[in-house]
């Protein structure tokens, strides 16, 4: 196992001075293209047993096998198939996709195009996430150009006779819509709202159709998969989790940033190799991979940075994006659940009942006890709460919700003393009113006024 | 067929049904908000989660097809404690203004509340306050209330395929609401009212004019088109307050048309006739119905016994099968020769057609022709045989048969003025008895006026335009000083005994004498004598 040099970062400097946009020309210059051009005389089936082989798991946080992906889309085409490319990158502490658009668009497109010839996909649509004026122009261009060297377009990918169209649309901003049902919805011009499952995208996706639905990282990933071999992209990584990851390193950090390196490195090395160590005190907290995978506490530096260690051993949903926030000693932990919470009751689309009340009803109790009102029972109201919802207990459509239980359930349970200390055991006082708040719990008719 | 097991109960299913409808259909009931048989399936409500063996997630019951052998626990400690939760989720930000609201007593919240909420929030914190607002002409909406369930929404656009309601932001600030200056005041905008789980639309009409445990129910049929929609009357001492769908697959469905929803309002209607009137030194002079009834009787039979074919029975197709059959004898039996007439039979100019919004799929339609039984009385007048005429006729006077009409019975009953402009010749002539519910041209000029009595005081069957004979029954007695038009009738062909709709109908032979009303609709028998 070892990283030697950069695969998705290759055309983008360490320096931040001397960073490039790589448009067309500076892409193929720099070996883009290859491997589309080899793509093309491989069969589609030997594509994806080439993507299956090399173990790429899905980089948009759930971490499902890309190559197990593509091989639902049916064989026999019976009518459109559309790829939708997830860039509406909206998890706090994410902002590997836009690292990789600002700079390096055609590797995307590159892999757009090779993932068409494996699934049989007749439009690609890269949804964008609406804040992203920049990543847009930029994609928008980049499409521009690949239509006119005749990669998109009617005239076949390079002449050949498989047709794609490739099309950049706008998100609004909701981040739902990276939801991939959401994002389906959001794409046919309705409301962001998840999906019920089933039918799978692959089955009935955009339109009706089989969707396949990467994330643009993933993409990233399909081109060197190609070019070099999966035998080649197992070097890097672990056995269940290969490959290069783009770590988004931000918080307390000195030198926060996307940096590249294998998966299943350990938290220890992004923070002190990677990203010049902790700023301003010791190591609190790590949220692993945008806020939705949770917390990794001060213990757990040696936790390994792969889709399997993080969630076995490291007591959270997963590696998600790998987007960390690194909280140093100083930070109040109540209140970054709280920013964390606040997020999802901010966010939840609203359509079902347990994310929309449970988010907002979990944020008023964190806004109380950050006003001081904090009650011991309030605690065990969190962690019930949390438990009410998600995906995984089966209580809403989508996995929004489990963001929302993850990030309460490792604070919670991992600084239990910090929240405790805020939410004492109540005392009655002399009227028998209780401290804090008003006390609606109280039975009807008991004389407690 | 696929069995499935829920609850420790064998329920039989259809194929590729969902395991909800199937319970429901086999009368077990699991609870639902968001699921609406006739709309689709969102399972965003989460309150009908159940526990199936061999999946280890709660499963929206909703949205589970069924399958053969399934094994289905909604009262596990798991789906329990799910309905438990999605309860006190619902109620955190709902008012609990159940005093003041009008769906209480008919509420999802309240009941499952009962049955599967807990005794106490535990919410501690501000409710979030949300506006009333006025979404249509008839409707409001209480935002505070809603919990986003999306019927309405969904019904607006899968059925109306109006698309005036939606959702409006996001998360637990998320609202319906209306676009700016488009109001839900679609032609069957009632239907979301009925929709509403909860009571956050309101009917305008009935906001705050009885508690809905008061009610009763009387099951009815529209009057005010051919399409013969299935209604409930809701009436409580004598006064209809509302009228409800009632489910018919082949009919109506689940919906009404805002017409027949505030049809009931003749029935009230201030200026309807209360009482008889006979023409006396050349004006009409109020009488009780007896003497006016007396002195019509007389009148046509000493016109009858003047010239065979002097009389005509104009009957309306505002009549009940039954009426019609029952006129119609009598003035036969008066007349041998008399004519039968078709009343004026309205029409719009074309049906209205709804359409789903997205797949233009056809969901309701409202029928041009706005009287609910013309064929049921072509059919009777076909059945009695004999000379019968139509209306256009009876005014254009082409008709030979009607050249020496010395006297006639005719009956009106419209919802509205049924005479637009000047009377016709043919009516302004000759002995007319007019019997009608709102006072029109005619009624003024007759030489007998008889109030008549609305569908909802009567029993009868209408025939829709597709031939279907339905039955409708009364669900409140005439006003004082009116009395059933059966009754009449039946004194009018010298017989005694009270009007009974389904006695007649067996009288009538088929296709009547099969009609009858659904058995779990059949009330005792009112306990109300005729005035006669």
């Amino acid at each position: 196992m070892a990283f030697n040099e950069p695969v998705l970062t290759k055309r983008i400097d360490a320096d931040p001075g001397k960073r490039k946009l790589h448009f067309y020309d500076d892409y193929v210059a720099t070996g883009g293209y290859k491997s589309l051009r080899a793509a093309l005389d491989m069969t589609a089936a030997d594509i994806i047993k080439t993507v299956t082989d090399s173990g790429l798991r899905g980089r948009g946080g759930a971490g499902f096998s890309a190559g197990q992906k593509r091989s639902f889309i049916p064989r026999e085409k019976k009518g459109l198939h559309y790829l939708a490319v997830n860039a509406d990158e909206s998890e706090p502490g994410t902002f590997k996709d836009r690292y990789l658009m600002d700079y390096d668009p055609h590797s995307l497109l590159e892999g757009v195009a090779i993932t068409a010839l494996a699934t049989q996909v007749d439009v690609a649509y890269i949804f964008i996430r609406g804040e992203f004026h920049h990543e847009i122009k930029v994609t928008e261009q980049a499409v521009k150009e690949a239509y006119q060297k005749g990669i998109f377009g009617q005239g076949g990918i390079f002449g050949s006779k498989h047709k794609l169209e490739c099309y950049v649309h706008m998100g609004a901003g909701a981040y739902i819509c990276g939801e991939e049902t959401g994002l389906l919805e959001a794409l046919e011009g309705k409301r962001g709202w998840p999906r019920n499952k089933p039918p799978f995208p692959a089955i009935a996706g955009a339109f009706g159709r089989p969707t396949v639905i990467n994330n643009v990282e993933t993409l990233c990933c399909v081109p060197p998969i190609i070019e070099r071999g999966p035998a080649w992209f197992k070097t890097m990584g672990t056995p269940s989790s290969p490959g290069p990851k783009l770590f988004g390193m931000s918080g307390h950090v000195n030198k926060p940033g996307v940096y590249e390196d294998e998966l299943g490195i350990t938290l220890d090395y992004a923070i002190n190799k990677l990203s010049g160590g902790m700023k301003g005190g010791k190591h609190k907290g790590t949220i692993c991979g945008g806020i939705s995978m949770g917390v990794l506490g001060p213990e757990q530096l040696d936790i390994k940075l792969d889709f399997d260690d993080v969630r076995f051993r490291g007591g959270c949903l997963g590696l998600g994006t790998a987007g960390m926030i690194v909280m140093n000693e100083h930070t109040d932990m109540i209140r970054a659940l709280r920013n964390c919470v606040r997020f999802y009751a901010h966010e939840s689309c609203g359509q079902c009942t347990p994310c929309r009340e449970g988010s907002a009803w979990m944020k008023k109790i964190l806004d109380r006890i950050l006003a001081g009102e904090g009650r011991a029972r309030d605690l065990d109201m969190l962690l019930e709460l949390e438990k009410s919802q998600g995906i995984m207990p089966g209580t809403t459509i989508c996995g929004l919700a489990d963001g929302t239980a993850w990030a309460t359930r490792t604070f919670v349970n991992k600084y239990y003393e910090e929240f405790a200390a805020k939410c004492p055991e109540e005392r009655p006082t002399q009227m028998g009113i209780k401290r804090g708040i008003r006390n609606v719990t109280t039975p009807m008719g008991s004389n407690t006024r | 067929m696929p069995k499935i097991t829920v609850d420790g109960k064998l329920i039989d299913c259809k194929e590729r049904q969902m395991v909800l409808q199937a319970c429901q259909d086999a009368g077990y009931k699991l609870p639902s908000y968001c699921y609406h048989p006739g709309l689709s399936i969102p399972a965003s409500c989460r309150i009908c989660l159940v526990e199936v063996e061999g999946i280890p997630k709660l499963v929206p019951s909703c949205q589970t097809p069924v399958r053969d052998g399934m094994v289905v626990h909604s009262r596990s400690p798991k789906a329990v404690a799910s309905q438990k939760q999605v309860m006190e989720y619902l109620l955190i930000n709902h008012p609990l203004d159940c005093p003041v609201c009008d769906q209480a007593g008919e509420c999802s919240l309240q009941d499952y509340s009962y049955e599967y909420g807990r005794s106490q929030s535990r919410f501690e914190e501000d409710k979030a306050k949300k506006p009333k607002k006025d979404v249509g002409d008839n409707i409001y909406l209480y935002s505070d209330r809603c919990i986003m369930c999306t019927r309405c929404v969904r019904f607006t656009r899968e059925v109306s395929g109006t698309s005036e309601l939606y959702v409006d932001g996001r998360g637990y600030r998320e609202e319906i609401d209306i676009f700016p200056g488009k109001p839900c005041n679609n032609k069957l905008a009632g239907n979301v009212v009925d929709l509403c789980p909860v009571g956050a639309l309101l009917d305008k009409d009935f906001l705050f004019k009885q508690r809905v445990w008061l009610l009763k129910q009387t099951p009815s049929i529209s009057p005010v088109d051919s399409g013969g929609e299935n209604i409930f009357l809701e009436y409580n001492n004598g006064v209809v307050y509302r009228i409800k769908p009632r489910y018919n697959a082949e009919v109506n469905g689940w919906w009404i048309s805002d017409d027949t929803r505030y049809s009931y309002k003749i029935i009230q209607n201030e200026k309807r006739l209360k009482s008889a009137f006979k023409k006396e030194h050349g004006s009409l002079t109020k009488t009780s119905t007896r003497e006016a009834f007396d002195f019509a009787v007389a009148q046509l039979k000493s016109l009858a016994a003047q010239s065979s074919g002097s009389l005509y029975a104009m009957l309306s197709p505002m009549m009940a099968c039954e009426e019609a059959f029952l006129l119609g004898s009598a003035i036969r039996a008066i007349d041998p020769e008399a004519v039968l007439i078709l009343g004026p039979v309205p029409s719009a100019e074309e049906d209205d057609i709804f359409r789903h919004s997205l797949t233009g799929q056809q969901t309701f339609v409202i029928k041009a022709e706005k009287v609910p039984n013309a064929e049921g009385i072509r059919r009777v007048i076909s059945q009695l045989g004999g000379p019968s005429a139509n209306y256009n006729e009876l005014i254009s006077g082409n008709n030979p048969l009607l050249k020496n009409l010395k006297g006639g019975w005719i009956v009106g009953g419209y919802l509205s003025n049924w005479i637009k402009g000047a009377l016709p010749a043919a009516l302004a002539t000759g002995f007319r008895v007019v019997q009608d519910i709102l006072p029109t041209t005619l009624s003024e000029s007759a030489d007998v006026v008889l109030p008549g009595a609305a569908w909802a005081e009567k029993d009868g069957c209408w025939e829709n335009y597709a031939g279907k004979i339905q039955p409708f029954a009364a669900a409140i007695v005439p006003p004082e000083g009116i009395t059933r038009e059966g009754d009449l009738y039946l004194a009018l062909l010298g017989r005694t005994g009270v009007y009974n709709a389904q006695a007649i109908r067996k009288e009538m032979g088929e296709p009547f004498a099969a009609v009858s009303l659904p058995t779990e609709h059949v009330q005792a028998p009112a306990m109300e004598f005729a005035e006669l």
